[in-house]
């Protein structure tokens, strides 16, 4: 899968390596900005109240 | 025959290369919650607080606006520090890094009402993590709650470090659970426990045992000198 994303990247060793970074930074902006926050409040780890629901 | 043995080893490294992805993601989430939701809460319950000081400070009415928040708690037991208070216990509130006062189940009173119990909620981990450290309040050791013109000062005398999230009646005006029987005015600490889960609830509960005017420098009482 990495392989080939790595393969079908344009340039050489460095521009690849480059747009590689790039493009986990985009992933990483995009779980902590979108998918964790929606994740967050369904998993039993931060409820804090008592409220007996 | 090599060939499909190549797809094969091409099946089995996507899978394995997938449960690696699943465990960076999972990595990071730990990351996200236990210090990204910090940095914004802290981030956005500082330019509250200040705002907040910044009303307090105008001439004019507006003692106790509740859309702004009421006041800051200071707990001595937690660290440094000053807890923003506002209205409510949604989680939009209090992923904020405030401490919110109850308006449901049980409806909260406020600090300056004759008799009531006061309760608050607030995150042990995460967004500001306000109660952290809820766990090193003991018997005897204060709660300051400072408004706009007075200091309330409460003294913990019971806590219950483990129940359910079904027992509403922490909060009732006279928390008969606490060993109290008569009204008075209480404080009640919520909040997850153990650390990092929300399987149960910590309970805190504190006694009003004096107020005190704010002077115009804002001299803190005793306890947080």
């Amino acid at each position: 899968m990495y392989g080939w994303i790595w393969r079908h990247l344009p340039g050489n060793a460095w521009v690849k390596a480059l747009i590689s970074v790039v493009l986990v930074l985009a992933v990483v902006y995009v779980l902590f900005q979108y998918v964790f926050p929606w994740a967050e409040p369904l998993l039993p780890f931060n409820d804090v109240t008592v409220d007996g629901q | 025959m090599a060939r499909a043995r190549n797809r094969i080893a091409g099946i089995i490294s996507v899978f394995g290369e997938l449960l690696i992805t699943a465990g960076l993601i999972l990595g990071l989430f730990v990351v996200y919650s236990l210090w990204w939701t910090n940095v914004l809460a802290d981030r956005a319950a500082d330019k509250e607080g200040d705002q907040v000081r910044d009303h307090w400070a105008a001439p004019g009415p507006g003692a106790l606006d509740t859309k702004d928040g009421i006041g800051f708690l200071h707990v001595p037991a937690f660290g440094d520090g000053e807890v923003l208070v506002k209205k409510g216990t949604d989680p939009k509130t209090l992923n904020n890094g405030v401490a919110g006062y109850y308006t449901e189940p049980v409806k909260s009173a406020l600090p300056q009402d004759e008799q009531g119990n006061f309760t608050l909620a607030a995150h042990r981990d995460g967004h500001g993590a306000k109660f952290h450290n809820i766990h090193k309040l003991k018997a005897g050791d204060p709660i300051v709650f400072e408004t706009k013109d007075t200091w309330y000062v409460y003294k913990v005398y019971e806590t219950l470090p483990e129940t359910t999230k079904f027992n509403v009646d922490v909060l009732q005006p006279v928390p008969k659970e606490s060993g109290r029987t008569k009204p008075g005015r209480y404080i009640t600490l919520t909040t997850c426990t153990p650390m990092y889960t929300s399987d149960y609830r910590y309970i805190v509960w504190g006694e009003l045992e004096r107020t005190e005017k704010v002077d115009a420098a804002r001299t803190p009482p005793a306890e947080l000198r």
